[in-house]
């Protein structure tokens, strides 16, 4: 009796130690409405341009210093390595800028919490801001800006922010297309960049009725934060908006950034580098952070994701787009689905090098990769260098987070998506984020964040294994 | 000692690196007045500057008053030590807060906000284990949405000051949450993302 007495008295005290829970969060007011929702703009837009152009030397500036204390960005090709499309050199050497009084050799040698604490981690290696933070959004590269111009007459130029990487340090332009469906064509582009204009000349015949409608609806422009038709653009006049294409230029990537729409407040969302969308025919998860998973949903949530931050509401307002699952969706996907990897010759079928085709160093690098350097982990040769998962490299272990560049906020990453290292060579900058101009770059970072202690020669191998992919 | 380190180069490292805050024009207030074209003037305020001075003034007070009760109360030497630190962390930011307010002409509370007080009441009732598990709970919800509101001003408020005060604290902010999160784990078992740190820390410290 005395036992039940006690143990009824206890539930009654938890019960009531719930109800305080209870009611202190009943009692508690949510943070301000505007941390997850995007506010309606309240300066006239002439207004808001006034302000954004005077204010754009200085957010340049602001976003070139930052660029110019993190990386060497000068033009410096790896010699005898071109892109894919064979207009491009590849760029070599490291251009994370090392902290002063410390070598590669001495940090890799340290422990994470020790770097932290004596904030040795290179500056590049921290999660990389978009030029304008507060606004964020599509920019994109001054290539494609033109060329978009030049065939549509459609004005992709923002009057905030300009592109922020040199020319050197971003893909070939205008990028190959390789076809599943017609690998002995091989680049079908011509050498243009595909357009709402262009688009039919130039696939007719190489494609089916299906395919050529997904292209079409990939070329379309539609409303998208930025360029639309509301106070609220960045875009001096009023804009039928942005296709799909326009980032993913002809199905590779032109380095177009973005923020991920995955994240508030405003100033904790990362940058995101366009993805190439290569060899989409064989990834399971799509988005760095979504991890959706058919490129038909991703086709389809990309008008609420990369078209508005993943603000359903906003999109209502400035114009959403939703295509038709089965009628749209589906051919957008098809047409997806075809495009190939970029060659390369010395792979065999298993995705591993063949000895009679590779250097002597090349082999080298191969056993590196699927060995100490440990990249194989992830990035498994038989599934097109990805393993169709998301993984957390914790970097935090090696910086203070919450410190502040360019008024965006550097946190831990959390899982991100393996990405393709298949034709890796033609789709810098690296890193879901850019933050990583080069392959040595690449290496160096993970060689850091693996603690696999890498030699010089091995780190260099390396990079030459990397290019024939 | 050690914190007072840390602090410091927390605001000289964030300080240094949020010199130009520019914000979006398109949520600026119409009558923004500007120091020269597109850079507000000082202490120029919008209503995110004003509502963000007053909820982080009530979540600065109701750190020290909390902080102050547990330092009495904890049973746990981890907690007292978080306490205290809770009252000289938020002491001087609370300082530093009321200094830019008043500048801004931003009305502030001196008294406990609802929620707060409704919580001081319950930590009262409590003791020993129970207590200190339940202040390093409401620590650990506090420092989670302050780190929000934060990170909310930098890119929503329009005056510079507070902007780059948000931008020195948050770092801070997201140390003691994540020492609140480990010393959770010490008292609950809970798990904790990374290996801790906060107890070599206070060995460190003695």
């Amino acid at each position: 009796m005395f036992r039940y007495k006690r143990s009824f008295i206890l539930a009654a005290c938890s019960i009531g130690a719930g109800f305080c829970v209870f009611a202190v969060g009943a009692f508690s007011d949510p943070l301000p409405p505007d941390t997850t929702y995007r506010p309606l703009p309240t300066m006239p837009f002439s207004d808001a341009r006034r302000i954004d152009e005077a204010q754009k030397p200085d957010v340049m500036k602001r976003q070139l210093d930052l660029l110019q204390r993190r990386y060497d960005l000068s033009d410096k090709p790896m010699p005898g390595a071109m892109m894919s499309g064979g207009m491009k050199p590849v760029q070599a050497d490291i251009r994370v800028r090392l902290p002063a009084g410390v070598t590669w050799g001495e940090l890799t040698a340290m422990k994470p919490a020790e770097i932290k604490q004596k904030n040795l981690l290179p500056e590049g290696f921290l999660p990389l801001p978009h030029v304008k933070q507060a606004t964020g959004g599509q920019v994109f590269p001054n290539r494609q800006i033109d060329e978009i111009h030049a065939q549509e007459m459609r004005d992709l130029r923002r009057f905030d922010v300009d592109f922020d990487l040199p020319d050197n340090l971003t893909p070939e332009f205008p990028p190959p297309i390789f076809l599943t469906t017609h690998p002995e064509l091989g680049d079908v582009s011509r050498g243009q960049l595909l357009t709402i204009k262009n688009f039919y000349e130039i696939m007719n015949g190489i494609v089916t009725p299906v395919q050529m409608e997904g292209l079409r609806l990939l070329l379309t422009p539609f409303p998208q934060e930025e360029f639309n038709q509301t106070e609220d653009r960045k875009v001096a006049d009023q804009s039928t908006g942005v296709a799909c294409l326009d980032c993913h230029s002809n199905f590779h990537t032109n380095a177009a950034f973005h923020l991920t729409p995955d994240i508030r407040p405003q100033a904790d969302r990362f940058r995101l580098d366009s993805t190439s969308l290569r060899g989409l025919f064989n990834q399971q998860i799509h988005g760095s952070k979504r991890s959706l998973r058919s490129v038909e949903d991703f086709s389809e949530f990309e008008q609420r994701t990369a078209y508005f931050n993943g603000d359903h509401v906003s999109a209502t307002r400035k114009g959403a787009n939703l295509p038709d699952r089965t009628n749209q969706v589906a051919m957008m996907a098809q047409m997806q689905n075809i495009i190939d990897f970029p060659p390369a010759p010395k792979l065999d079928v298993f995705g591993r090098l063949d000895p009679e085709l590779a250097t002597p160093q090349e082999l080298s690098g191969e056993r590196i990769f699927m060995g100490k350097g440990r990249c194989a982990d992830c990035h498994v040769p038989q599934t097109q260098f990805m393993d169709n998962d998301m993984h957390d490299l914790k970097l935090e272990r090696f910086y203070k987070i919450g410190q502040v560049f360019n008024d965006f906020v550097a946190l831990p990453d959390g899982p991100i998506k393996t990405f393709t290292l298949r034709g890796i060579k033609d789709s810098p900058p690296y890193l879901h984020d850019g933050r990583l101009m080069t392959l040595a770059d690449t290496v160096e970072f993970f060689n850091l964040v693996l603690g696999v202690k890498l030699n010089e020669q091995e780190k260099k191998d390396l990079v030459a294994y990397l290019v024939t992919l | 000692m050690f914190r007072r380190v840390l602090f410091t180069v927390a605001v000289v490292l964030a300080g240094s690196s949020a010199l130009g805050q520019i914000g979006n024009p398109a949520g600026m207030g119409v009558d923004t007045r500007m120091a020269r074209p597109g850079v507000p003037a000082p202490h120029q305020t919008n209503n995110q500057d004003r509502l963000f001075a007053q909820l982080a003034t009530a979540g600065g007070l109701a750190e020290v008053e909390l902080g102050n009760l547990a330092g009495g109360k904890a049973k746990a030497d981890a907690v007292k030590q978080f306490a205290d630190m809770m009252v000289s962390d938020h002491s001087d930011a609370n300082r530093k807060l009321k200094e830019l307010a008043d500048a801004a002409k931003i009305p502030l509370s001196d008294q406990l906000d609802p929620e707060h007080a409704l919580l001081r009441e319950r930590l009262r009732t409590l003791e020993a284990d129970a207590f200190d598990a339940a202040y390093i709970k409401a620590q650990i919800v506090d420092h989670q949405k302050t780190a929000q509101l934060l990170a909310w001003e930098i890119s929503m408020g329009e005056d510079g000051d507070l902007q780059r005060l948000a931008s020195s604290l948050l770092p801070v902010v997201l140390d003691h949450l994540r020492r609140a999160q480990e010393i959770h784990g010490l008292l609950t078992g809970a798990s904790v993302r990374l290996p801790p740190e906060t107890l070599a820390e206070m060995e460190h410290r003695q």
